[in-house]
C-alpha cells in the first residue's frame, strides 16, 4: 500500500491530495463560523493576558525612567513604589566609593502630596519625584532632562501629561495648589500612571523639603528615597556593586535595573490580585476556545466519517489519517489566530488610550497566545480524534 | 398544513434533541461553558465596586459624614472632630461616631521588609464594626498596644496569632487575636484599634482630626431628611452621604475613575461575542444536521414560522437545561476567585435571573441567525 501512502497534507508540495487543506476549506461558511468563534476564544485570552502585563509594565514604568547604573535604596522595601528612605548621609559615602562617576539624590513621596485639580478644585493623592537640578538628569525623559533647568528657581513643577484626566494636567492652567501652597507649572513630561498613582509631579528638592508634610530637615539632610549612581567607563558594574554594598550600612540595598524589577516582579506575585484575575480570564478563554474547536471537529468527523473509513478501507494508515485531523485543526486555529492578533492590536490601542495603560502586542505576548490558541486546537482534535481512530469500514457501509 | 397544532412544537423539538442523544449533549456542553463564562467575566466586573463597599458593609450607621474632598474609602480625607460633636445636636442623629485612618510599615521584629499596613483607630463603647470578631474581642482591644488582626491579611506579614509582637512604624505593638472581614481595597495588611492606642503610635497626630464619620439615627428618624438637616446644620468643609448615595460614589468611582470598569467591561463584552458565537455554533450545526427532516416537513406542508418556532424552542431548552448547571459551577468559580484575590464576589438573585433573561436572548439571536439555514432548506434539493 506504500504507493497511495501519500504524506501530503499541505498544499504546495508534488504529489498527492492535500487532505487536511482540503477539508478545511472544503465548507466556506463553517469555516468562517469556526475561525470566528476560536478568533474571539483568542481574543479573550490576548486581552486578559494583556491586561496582565500592561499593569505589571505600568508600576515599573518610574523604575524603567530612572537614569543610572546602579540604584542605593533601602534594604526593607519590598516593592520600589512605596516610601521607605534612606538617610541623606549615605550620598557622601556613595559618591566615595571607586568607579562611581556621579551620584544623584531622588526623592519619593506616594502618600503625601495632594494635588488640586485645576478641574474641579479638589485635592486628589499624588506621586512626587524630587530631585536636585543641577545634578545628571535622574529620569532619562524627555520632558524631565529638557525641563529641570527651569526648576531651579520658584516654586515650580514638571507634571504628567499622561496623568488620569481628573487631575487636569493636561490642561493649559499654568499654576495651582500642591499640598496647599500654590506651584507654577513649568513643563510636561510624559510617563502615566499605574494601579497606585493617579498621576505624579516633578519638583527640585528644595521644593520637595519645602512642601513635604511635616517635614523639619533642611535639604542637605532630607532623607533620600533612591541615589541614582552612574559609573566612570572604566569601572564594571559587579565590581563597584560590591564596593558600594561593602562601604554602606546593610540597611541599604546596591540594586540594577533589572533587580528592582525583579523585586516588583516578586511583590505581583506574591501579593497582588490583579494576576490572578487576568490568568483564570485567560484560562476562560482557553476552556472555552477548546470547546468550539471540539465541536467543530466533532461534527466536522461526524459528517465525514464515511469518507475516513473509506480511506482506511483503500489502505490510508490511521496515523496519516489522525495527523490530518490535527494538521486541519492546528490550520483552523491559525486562521482564528490571525484576525484576533489583528483586531487586538486595535482593541490595545483604543483601550490602551482610554484606561492610559501600556498596553503592547510584545513578541512575548505573541508566542504565549499563538501556543495557547494551537494548544488549545490541537487538545480538542486529540480528544475528538477517537472518532476516526475506530471508524470501521465494514460498521460504517 | 397538517392538523398539528402549535402546541405540538415544544413536542418536537424535544423529539429532536433527544434523537441524537451525544449530540445534543455536546451542544448543551458548549451553550453550559458559554453561560459559565458570562458568569465569570461579570463576577470580575462586580468584584472590584464590591471590594470597594466590603467594610462600609461591616459598619453601623445610617449616614456617614466625611470631608468635602473625599475620593473613596481608602482616600476620604479629613474633618475636625467638632463635626461630630455639632451632628450629634441634630434632631433625629442617636450617635455619631468617629473612624481614624493611618497607614504604617509593618515589620517583623526578626526583620525583613517593612510592608505597608492599614490601620483603623475606633471608640470599641461606640461598637461601630458589625464584625463578631472584633465584638467579642472587646477585652483584648482594650490592652495597651494591642490590635486586632483581619484574617485577610496577606501570609508575606508574618504569623498573626494571638500574642505575636510586631513592628508598626518601629513601635512594637502585640496582635490580641484576629477577626474575619476582608481587606477590601483598604490594603494587603488592616488592623483595627482602640483609639487610645492608635494616638500613641501614632503622635504626634492631633486627636481632633478624624478621617470618617459614623452616624447611627434615633428610631423612627427618615434617613433623607436627616441628612437634609445635616447638611443645612453643617459647615460645607464636609458632606453626608446616605448609604445609597455612599454605594452609588463608591461604585462610580471603581467602575469609571480607575478604568477597572473598562478593563472588565471589556472581559465582559468579549464574553458576550464569544457566548452568542458559541450558542450560534451550537444552534446552526444543530439545524444543518437536520436539514433533510425540516425539508420533509416543509414538504409535507410545515410553514417556516412552524419551523422557527421547533428551533427556536430547540435553543430556550438547551439554554435552560445547561444554565442551572452553569450557574451551581459559577458559585463554585466564584468561591475559587474570592479565595485568589480575598474580593468578595457574590451574585444576588436579580442578577442571576439578569444572566438568565440574557442568555435566553442571545440564543434567541443566535436561533434567528441560524434560521437562515432553515429557509434555504428545499425538499427538492435535499433528496
Amino acid at each position: 500500500m506504500a504507493a497511495i501512502e501519500a504524506r501530503r497534507l499541505l498544499p504546495g508540495t508534488k504529489r498527492g491530495v492535500p487532505l487536511a487543506w482540503r477539508n478545511l476549506v472544503a465548507n466556506k461558511r463553517r469555516l468562517l463560523r469556526s475561525s470566528a468563534g476560536i478568533a474571539f476564544a483568542a481574543l479573550l485570552m490576548m486581552v486578559e493576558l494583556g491586561f496582565e502585563q500592561g499593569f505589571f509594565d505600568a508600576s515599573l514604568s518610574a523604575v524603567q525612567a530612572l537614569d543610572g547604573d546602579l540604584f542605593v535604596l533601602s534594604a526593607y522595601k519590598y516593592r520600589f513604589g512605596t516610601r521607605d528612605p534612606i538617610a541623606h548621609a549615605e550620598l557622601d559615602t556613595v559618591r566615595g566609593v571607586a568607579g562611581v562617576a556621579s551620584a544623584a539624590p531622588l526623592y519619593a513621596s506616594w502618600q503625601d502630596f495632594f494635588w488640586t485639580s485645576p478641574l474641579d478644585s479638589k485635592p486628589y493623592l499624588v506621586r512626587v519625584f524630587g530631585f536636585d537640578p543641577d545634578e545628571p538628569p535622574v529620569f532619562s525623559l524627555s520632558g524631565i532632562k529638557d525641563g529641570q533647568a527651569l526648576l531651579k528657581t520658584g516654586d515650580t513643577v514638571l507634571v504628567d501629561s499622561h496623568a488620569r484626566a481628573f487631575l487636569g494636567m493636561d490642561t493649559d492652567k499654568k499654576s495651582t495648589d500642591l499640598s496647599g501652597q500654590p506651584v507654577q507649572i513649568v513643563g510636561t513630561f510624559s510617563l502615566g500612571p499605574d494601579f497606585m498613582s493617579d498621576g505624579t509631579v516633578a519638583m527640585s528638592d528644595r521644593l520637595f523639603a519645602k512642601l513635604l508634610p511635616g517635614n523639619r530637615a533642611p535639604v542637605a539632610e532630607l532623607p533620600i528615597e533612591t541615589i541614582v549612581v552612574k559609573l566612570r567607563p572604566d569601572a564594571t558594574l559587579s565590581t563597584v556593586q560590591r564596593a558600594l554594598r561593602k562601604a554602606l550600612p546593610n540597611t541599604s540595598s546596591v540594586m540594577t535595573k533589572a533587580q528592582i524589577v525583579d523585586l516588583e516582579e516578586q511583590f505581583q506575585a506574591k501579593l497582588s490580585s490583579a494576576g490572578p484575575i487576568f490568568w483564570l480570564g485567560a484560562m476562560v478563554g482557553f476552556v472555552v476556545g477548546m470547546l468550539i474547536s471540539y465541536q467543530v471537529i466533532y461534527t466536522d468527523l461526524s459528517d465525514q466519517l464515511p469518507q475516513y473509513a473509506t480511506l482506511k478501507a483503500i489502505g490510508y494508515k490511521t496515523s496519516y489519517l489522525v495527523r490530518s485531523v490535527l494538521v486541519q485543526a492546528g490550520l483552523s486555529g491559525l486562521a482564528g489566530y490571525v484576525p484576533a492578533w489583528l483586531l487586538c492590536i486595535g482593541a490595545y490601542r483604543i483601550v490602551g488610550a482610554i484606561a492610559l495603560l501600556p498596553l503592547h502586542m510584545t513578541l512575548r505576548l505573541t508566542i504565549l497566545t499563538l501556543g495557547l490558541t494551537l494548544g488549545m486546537c490541537l487538545l480538542a482534535a486529540a480528544l475528538a480524534v477517537r472518532r476516526v481512530i475506530s471508524a470501521d469500514p465494514a460498521e460504517i457501509f | 398544513m397538517p392538523a398539528v397544532t402549535l402546541r405540538a412544537v415544544p413536542l418536537l423539538s424535544w423529539r429532536i434533541l433527544s434523537h441524537e442523544k451525544g449530540r445534543t449533549a455536546l451542544a448543551t456542553a458548549g451553550v453550559f461553558i458559554a453561560i459559565l463564562l458570562v458568569f465569570i467575566e461579570l463576577g470580575f466586573f462586580i468584584a472590584v465596586p464590591q471590594g470597594g463597599m466590603l467594610v462600609y458593609d461591616h459598619l453601623r450607621f445610617d449616614l456617614l459624614l466625611c470631608s468635602k474632598n473625599y475620593a473613596f474609602q481608602a482616600e476620604p480625607w479629613q474633618f475636625p472632630r467638632a463635626r461630630l460633636t455639632d451632628a450629634a445636636k441634630v434632631a433625629g442623629v442617636a450617635r455619631a461616631t468617629p473612624l481614624y485612618f493611618a497607614g504604617t510599615k509593618w515589620q517583623e521584629p526578626a526583620g525583613g521588609d517593612r510592608i505597608d499596613a492599614f490601620i483603623i483607630g475606633f471608640d470599641p463603647a461606640a461598637r461601630p464594626f458589625a464584625v463578631t470578631g472584633i465584638e467579642q474581642q472587646t477585652v483584648a482591644l482594650a490592652r495597651r498596644d494591642t490590635m486586632l488582626v483581619d484574617d485577610a491579611t496577606r501570609p508575606i506579614f508574618g504569623p498573626i496569632a494571638a500574642g505575636t509582637e510586631v513592628l508598626l512604624d518601629n513601635h512594637k505593638i502585640t496582635i490580641g487575636g484576629d477577626y474575619t472581614l476582608g481587606t477590601g481595597f483598604l490594603g494587603m495588611a488592616v488592623a483595627v484599634m482602640d483609639e487610645a492606642n492608635f494616638f500613641r503610635l501614632f503622635a504626634p497626630r492631633p486627636a481632633d482630626i478624624v478621617n470618617l464619620g459614623l452616624i447611627t439615627l434615633a428610631s423612627g428618624a427618615d434617613p433623607d431628611k436627616t441628612a437634609a438637616a445635616l447638611r443645612q446644620a453643617l459647615p460645607d468643609d464636609v458632606q453626608i452621604f446616605t448609604r445609597a448615595e455612599l454605594k452609588n460614589h463608591e461604585d462610580k468611582y471603581w467602575t469609571t475613575r480607575t478604568s477597572v470598569g473598562l478593563i472588565f467591561g471589556s472581559g465582559l463584552v468579549i464574553s458576550f461575542v464569544v457566548g452568542i458565537m458559541v450558542l450560534y455554533q451550537t444552534l446552526a450545526t444543530q439545524i444543518t444536521r437536520h436539514l433533510p427532516q425540516f425539508a420533509t416537513l416543509k414538504a409535507i406542508g410545515y410553514s417556516d414560522f412552524y419551523l422557527a418556532a421547533v428551533v427556536m424552542i430547540e435553543a430556550a431548552m438547551i439554554v435552560l437545561v445547561a444554565f442551572f448547571p452553569a450557574a451551581g459551577a459559577a458559585l463554585a468559580a466564584y468561591a475559587q476567585i474570592r479565595s485568589a484575590t480575598l474580593l468578595p464576589v457574590v451574585l444576588t438573585a436579580p442578577e442571576f435571573a439578569a444572566v438568565l433573561v440574557i442568555t435566553l436572548a442571545m440564543s434567541a439571536a443566535s436561533a434567528f441567525l441560524s434560521l437562515s439555514n432553515l429557509r434555504r432548506a428545499d425538499p427538492a434539493d435535499v433528496f
